[in-house]
């Protein structure tokens, strides 16, 4: 579970975050939505403790990110939106690097491995460098060292950017076996109708405020998602 | 020309900001003041040093071979400088894609890198040649003309040097781009090239007796060995508007004729050294586990291998560490002679008897020229972002940037070590003393430089020598190396003085640097964390 309570976040005088506050409970897509600048990397950052923010707290599990980053970051998983990985890393080698540091036991990270290499389709690739790799590819070695260690909360930014039509498919369904397993994905994204067919929940962010946060039935009643946000936001 | 000012300007902008740091909180002390306290100091000692060699040639009616003196230091620091920097400031930067999907010519694209480059190096000759021409015009009180053609020189003599260097760097880039392994040959053949300009400067006596037999005069001579160096001192001492016209033509034209050269070739080259060469075999992949620690220093280390230009500048002060001590034992008569003949304060029973102290003061000396841990946060980039999301302790990181940067150090100290006590026979606690020196004094160094790294990151250079060459961090730290060493020297110098044993010396001195590395140790201990957690990309 993830708590955010009151996060204000700001960058000299201007306000990033201005009292952000919401749950995303266990078994649950949280889909977190608003236009370019609106605040929803930051506040991913801070939740995965990459960024500090100024006032409130954020638990992960019952663990505040500012106390015990440590332990809070053992329980989950981020892939960025701009995956900036090692350059001069042979995949595998990232892939085992992300893993080292969450040791994982040997038996557990080869068969995930395998598993996510497999399914992405990147198995034949992952003795390259990444500098040689697309956007896509990046975003698939990210994916696979997110997922190897099998986090309790994955947090994504923007994941289906730059990924082709199958890895986007392939996604999904991760998704939907970590929520039957109960575990807690919290993801921002651009794609509404995405959001709309596989999210619980929605947030709605502009200008670092929260302006709506509920069930995705509850928020869009009988409109579409992309109606209700652009509703909002205009 | 609106199209190049307005690229210049965005260039500049975006990658030329020198001192730009990181902070959460940017203060005007270490945004402008810092840098420019820094380069006061630096012009100040320069300046004095100009001033004690004016004052022994004045008397004779030399005053300008100070100004050639210096015309060439900075040349060859130029031209070192620039062969390992720039390969990697002229291709592969982090904008290429923009700029050369700009309708404009690929030859103003290099234009720009070079330019940017050029601009650099200005700056840093400036603090070099500058107080020498101050000091010359305190003594020989010239006309306006000195001035303007030391103004004029001053933007020309970076010329020469960059544009060799681009020649070599493109050079460089251009064989090792045929390699799957680039990034090795690159530093490789740097290494060499840089290896080759010490030989020649080393065995160039004949040559310059040469030049020295044939030349009408000492400008003349000078003339003959540098061109720009030569026709400023005729200028500034017998000002000819033709020759000016000459000496600012001929560094133009070579810089508008390399400029078009290297830009014939500039997109092909550029393109061939990013392409990756994939392997071809189908090799299974290893998984295998390792603990956090190993993992965080096999990280730093495969980042380390993969950047010549960080290699070549840490690597240079431990290459001249090994050939300094095999120079050391294999002339170990000759050049005891040659110390004894140069200072006739000394002795060869002095000079034999306080060896371990000399050898002691070595180590401290290479120690505090290598900081590679002063570039190590700033060269994670935008990636530094991964590491903050991992779970693993701050202090955890940093530490395993120290630890690498020391198993890059050690081996090739350790081997100077045994070399030496091979061929001297120390005693068995002299040898012990110099064993933990070897240990502590680039123990300190590395945490300098990363709590330095820490207080100045910079992590959105366009390419690694921005951040190894050009950045705040890596210029403290080299200033801070300067001063520790200029204080151990001048303190083991004033114990041999005092007659103190080479013992007593080298204890005193492990005892009082343990002390700084503990109070080191705290300060990062206490601060490492915070400073590590503020830097935000």
């Amino acid at each position: 579970m993830i708590e955010i309570k009151n996060v204000t976040k700001k960058y000299g005088s201007n306000v990033a975050l201005k009292d952000v506050s919401f749950t995303v409970n266990d078994g649950e897509i949280f889909a977190f939505i608003g236009h370019n600048g609106a605040g929803k990397t930051t506040l991913i950052k801070a939740i995965v403790g990459i960024h500090k923010f100024d006032e409130g707290d954020i638990l992960i599990n019952g663990k505040s990110i500012k106390d015990s980053p440590v332990e809070c970051k053992k329980e989950m998983a981020f892939v960025p939106d701009n995956p900036e990985l090692y350059e001069q890393m042979k995949a595998i080698d990232f892939i085992n690097f992300v893993c080292d540091i969450y040791e994982v036991p040997q038996d557990i990270r080869e068969k995930n491995i395998k598993k996510y290499a497999k399914m992405f389709e990147i198995e034949d690739k992952l003795n390259d460098t990444i500098e040689s790799f697309s956007h896509g590819m990046k975003q698939k070695v990210a994916l696979i060292s997110a997922l190897a260690h099998e986090p309790q909360i994955l947090i994504m930014d923007e994941p289906f950017v730059g990924l082709d039509p199958k890895a986007v498919f392939d996604v999904k369904e991760v998704m939907n076996e970590m929520i039957k397993e109960g575990k807690t994905i919290f993801f921002s994204t651009h794609i509404l109708d995405v959001a709309e067919k596989l999210c619980s929940r929605v947030a709605i962010i502009k200008k670092g405020e929260l302006v709506k946060v509920g069930n995705m039935q509850e928020i869009k009643g009988d409109k579409s998602l992309e109606k209700v946000f652009l509703e909002l936001e205009g | 020309m609106k199209k190049l000012f307005s690229l210049i300007k965005a260039s500049m902008s975006e990658g030329m900001n020198l001192f730009r740091i990181s902070t959460k909180k940017k203060n005007i002390f270490t945004t402008i003041g810092l840098p420019i306290f820094l380069s006061l100091v630096l012009m100040g000692l320069m300046g004095s040093y100009s001033y004690t060699l004016m004052e022994q040639l004045a008397p004779v009616n030399m005053h300008f071979v100070v100004l050639t003196l210096f015309i060439i230091l900075t040349t060859v620091m130029t031209l070192i400088e620039g062969i390992y920097k720039s390969g990697n400031l002229l291709f592969n930067c982090k904008d290429d894609n923009l700029l050369l999907s700009f309708p404009i010519k690929r030859s103003t694209v290099l234009f720009i890198r070079v330019f940017k480059f050029y601009v650099f190096e200005l700056m840093y000759n400036s603090v070099f040649l500058l107080p020498a021409m101050v000091v010359y015009a305190i003594f020989v009180h010239p006309g306006i003309t000195y001035y303007i053609i030391s103004f004029i020189g001053l933007l020309v003599f970076p010329i020469v040097p960059i544009l060799l260097s681009c020649i070599i760097g493109t050079f460089i880039t251009f064989f090792a781009s045929k390699f799957k392994g680039k990034n090795y040959v690159q530093t490789i053949l740097t290494v060499v090239f840089l290896i080759g300009i010490m030989f020649f400067s080393y065995n160039s006596d004949s040559l310059l007796a040469n030049l020295a037999k044939n030349a009408s005069s000492i400008n003349d001579f000078i003339t003959k060995l540098y061109y720009p160096a030569g026709a400023y001192i005729e200028l500034i001492t017998k000002f000819n508007a033709v020759k000016l016209a000459e000496f600012i033509g001929i560094n133009l034209v070579l810089f508008i004729a390399t400029i078009l050269i290297i830009g014939r070739v500039y997109f092909n080259i550029n393109s061939s050294s990013k392409s990756i060469k994939r392997n071809k075999s189908n090799k299974e992949c290893k998984i295998k586990s390792s603990t956090p620690m190993r993992a965080l220093i096999k990280k730093e280390f495969n980042r380390f291998i993969n950047s010549p230009v960080f290699i070549t500048n840490a690597g240079f002060g431990l290459v001249i560490f090994l050939l300094g001590s095999i120079l050391l034992i294999a002339k170990y008569d000759s050049l005891m002679e040659s110390i004894v003949n140069s200072n006739p304060t000394m002795n060869l029973d002095l000079l034999n008897k306080y060896m371990p102290v000399v050898f002691f003061g070595f180590i401290c000396f290479t120690s505090f020229m290598t900081s590679i841990t002063s570039s190590m946060i700033s060269l994670e980039g935008k990636s530094f972002s991964i590491l903050k999301s991992l779970p693993v302790k701050s202090y955890t990181v940093i530490k395993s940037k120290v630890l690498t940067a020391l198993i890059i150090m050690l081996p090739c100290m350790l081997i100077g070590d045994i070399i030496v006590f091979i061929r001297l026979k120390f005693d068995i606690l002299s040898i012990i003393l110099i064993l933990i020196a070897t240990v502590l004094f680039p123990l300190i160094s590395e945490t300098i430089g990363i709590i330095v790294n820490l207080k100045f990151p910079r992590m959105d250079a366009q390419n690694d020598t921005e951040v190894v060459k050009q950045s705040m961090s890596s210029t403290i730290s080299v200033f801070t190396g300067m001063v520790m060493i200029g204080i151990t020297l001048f303190l083991l110098f004033k114990a041999v003085q005092a007659g103190l044993s080479n013992i007593v010396i080298m204890l005193i001195f492990i005892v009082a640097y343990a002390i700084v590395y503990a109070a080191l140790e705290m300060f990062l201990h206490k601060t490492g964390d915070k400073s590590f957690e503020n830097i935000e990309v």
